[in-house]
């Protein structure tokens, strides 16, 4: 019976370590892998190892990347003055993704979060303030999330760097656009209200 | 408002209960361990999804089962409700007019509830920490911004608290969590103090209405006041917190003061006095809640009367306004004397089987 199989087990254990996904999920991936032809699990096992094994961290902003350093920071056209700073790099992806900002990312890997045991060197601040001075940047702007650890971080970040010459943003939160305010939820839409702007 | 229907399946020792209460005095009546609390504890959690006697959800499971279900249809001054609790296997799913809510603060306040029970004298001579449960339930309940509020404090707390468990506590790491100590726990000041604000004429006036010619005052001990500089305060308070290991100041070391006749009621006053005015705070709470959303809530009081003298009890039965809807639950089928005239609807509760009488 499959219930017992430690291979199987081992499986399961795996996909549970994915973020999102939880015994169930992970039991339904685990069997529909096993379930379909041969072939499908080794296409999926290949993938995951080969694209492992290409990616490496950037040596600048510690963004996953396929070359070192990664191709935002190697390209002369983005403006290097200015740095956003997010936790993950689902976030720069994201950012990316809007297509209006040519700056270049840092990448944290996480927040201050003192219940996780995350401090500021397990982030890796340190070196990300030589590299602040080494490229000679303006600005940065905080694009954490708006949780109490996001904020704190960007707190941290903002007391650091309050003597030196750089400016220290953090992004706007708001209502969704082509969104109506039904969607946004009450917290939100009170940050909004706070955060509103004068039409010019 | 007032509940019409109530059904629920395998909520403790409930197995089948369905009933349709009347829209003012209702009576369950039954010896002990029948299920009474349990009955009023399924409407508490249908509305707050939370139990006022446990933590641990899975007791409330019924005995051998895997989870349980409970339905209210409500009406209300301008349409009627539908609120469905589920609970399966550890997971709790609440609906609206059969629409799923993911979140606990979509059903807050959809039918609010006063609850009385003879434990609730503990938020006059309990500690402090009961008294501001009292504040935060009553107050979540009503603004969703202040829930939100509460669960942000609470979180960069935790966070707080942790750094100086750690010792690893230098003042800029402590700092970077008081600007949203100050912003969260500053809204949690702002409501309590306007809360208890309004709150004290209305407790005065029904403290007098149970107990006579005494006087009740109460009092916000705010331990940062509300137009306190705050952030101040927590910079001011750090070396004793790193010293100390925690964060002492702010609202999670809030209180209210219950004073009878001048004396502090938690430690002077009688039982009696301090049941009265833990009464006296929950009938108070029936006319705010109706100054803030326009009817009266719904009251349940569990097992009050035996724990109040026949004379208070007359005052409490007369000082409850004739369009509340009320469920009482009672080991004593006799109430003529109490209810003088009202009409009453009684149900009879046998081994967590209800009918009416």
């Amino acid at each position: 019976m499959l219930l017992n199989s430690p291979s199987v087990e081992q499986l399961i254990e795996a996909f549970r370590r994915l973020p999102g996904v939880g015994k169930r999920s992970a039991e339904r991936m685990a069997i529909h892998l096993l379930s379909e032809p041969e072939e499908v699990a080794a296409e999926f096992a290949q993938a995951v190892h080969v694209a492992r094994s290409r990616i490496v961290h950037c040596g600048v902003c510690r963004n996953l990347a396929e070359s070192d350093p990664c191709s935002v920071c190697a390209d002369e056209r983005r403006d290097h003055s200015v740095v956003c700073v997010v936790e993950q790099p689902t976030g720069a992806m994201a950012i990316e993704k809007g297509g209006s900002y040519n700056g270049t990312y840092h990448v944290l890997h996480g927040v201050l979060n003192p219940l996780d045991g995350v401090g500021p060197q397990e982030l890796h601040l340190d070196s990300f303030f030589e590299r602040l001075q080494r490229d000679g940047v303006r600005e940065i702007i905080v694009a954490t999330n708006a949780t109490a650890e996001g904020e704190a971080t960007a707190m941290y970040l903002s007391r650091q760097l309050a003597q030196s010459e750089i400016q220290v943003t953090r992004i706007a939160h708001g209502v969704p656009m082509g969104g109506g305010l039904e969607f946004a939820d009450d917290v939100t839409l009170s940050h909004a209200m706070q955060g509103r702007t004068k039409i010019d | 408002m007032d509940i019409t229907r109530f059904k629920c399946t395998a909520f403790r020792c409930l197995s089948d209960v369905d009933i349709s209460p009347s829209p003012a005095f209702n009576v369950i009546y039954g010896g002990n361990a029948q299920g009474k609390t349990s009955l009023l504890e399924a409407i508490l959690f249908a509305t707050t999804s939370k139990s006022h006697r446990t933590t641990q959800e899975s007791d409330l499971v019924g005995h051998g089962g895997e989870g349980f279900q409970i339905h209210l249809d409500v009406h209300r001054q301008d349409r009627t409700i539908q609120l469905d609790a589920n609970m399966y296997r550890g997971a709790k799913r609440f609906k609206v007019n059969g629409i799923a809510q993911s979140r606990v603060s979509d059903i807050l306040g959809k039918i609010n509830t006063v609850f009385f029970s003879p434990e609730d004298i503990t938020l006059v001579k309990g500690s402090a920490s009961q008294r501001r449960k009292f504040l935060d339930m009553e107050l979540s309940q009503l603004h969703a911004p202040y829930l939100m509020a509460l669960q942000q404090y609470r979180q960069v707390l935790r966070q707080r608290n942790e750094l100086l468990r750690r010792n690893q506590a230098d003042p800029a790491m402590l700092e970077i969590w008081e600007e949203q100590l100050a912003q969260h726990g500053g809204l949690l000041i702002e409501h309590r103090h306007e809360f208890i604000e309004e709150l004290t004429p209305l407790a005065v006036e029904a403290y007098h209405g149970i107990a006579g010619a005494e006087t009740l005052t109460l009092q916000y001990l705010a331990d940062i006041g509300p137009s306190d500089d705050f952030v101040g305060v927590l910079a001011k308070a750090r070396q004793t917190d790193i010293r100390r290991k925690v964060t002492t100041r702010g609202p999670h070391r809030d209180d209210i003061e219950f004073m009878i006749d001048g004396q502090p009621a938690r430690s002077k006053a009688s039982q009696g006095q301090q049941k009265s005015a833990a009464l006296a705070l929950k009938l108070a709470e029936l006319e705010w809640v109706k100054q803030r959303v326009g009817e009266y809530p719904v009251l349940m009081l569990d097992e009050v009367l035996a724990e109040l003298d026949p004379e208070r009890s007359q005052q409490l039965f007369k000082a409850i306004p004739h369009e509340v809807q009320c469920i009482i639950t009672t080991t004593q089928p006799q109430l003529d004397d109490l209810l003088q005239d009202r009409p009453v609807m009684v149900f009879q509760i046998e081994q967590g089987k209800v009918t009416a009488t």
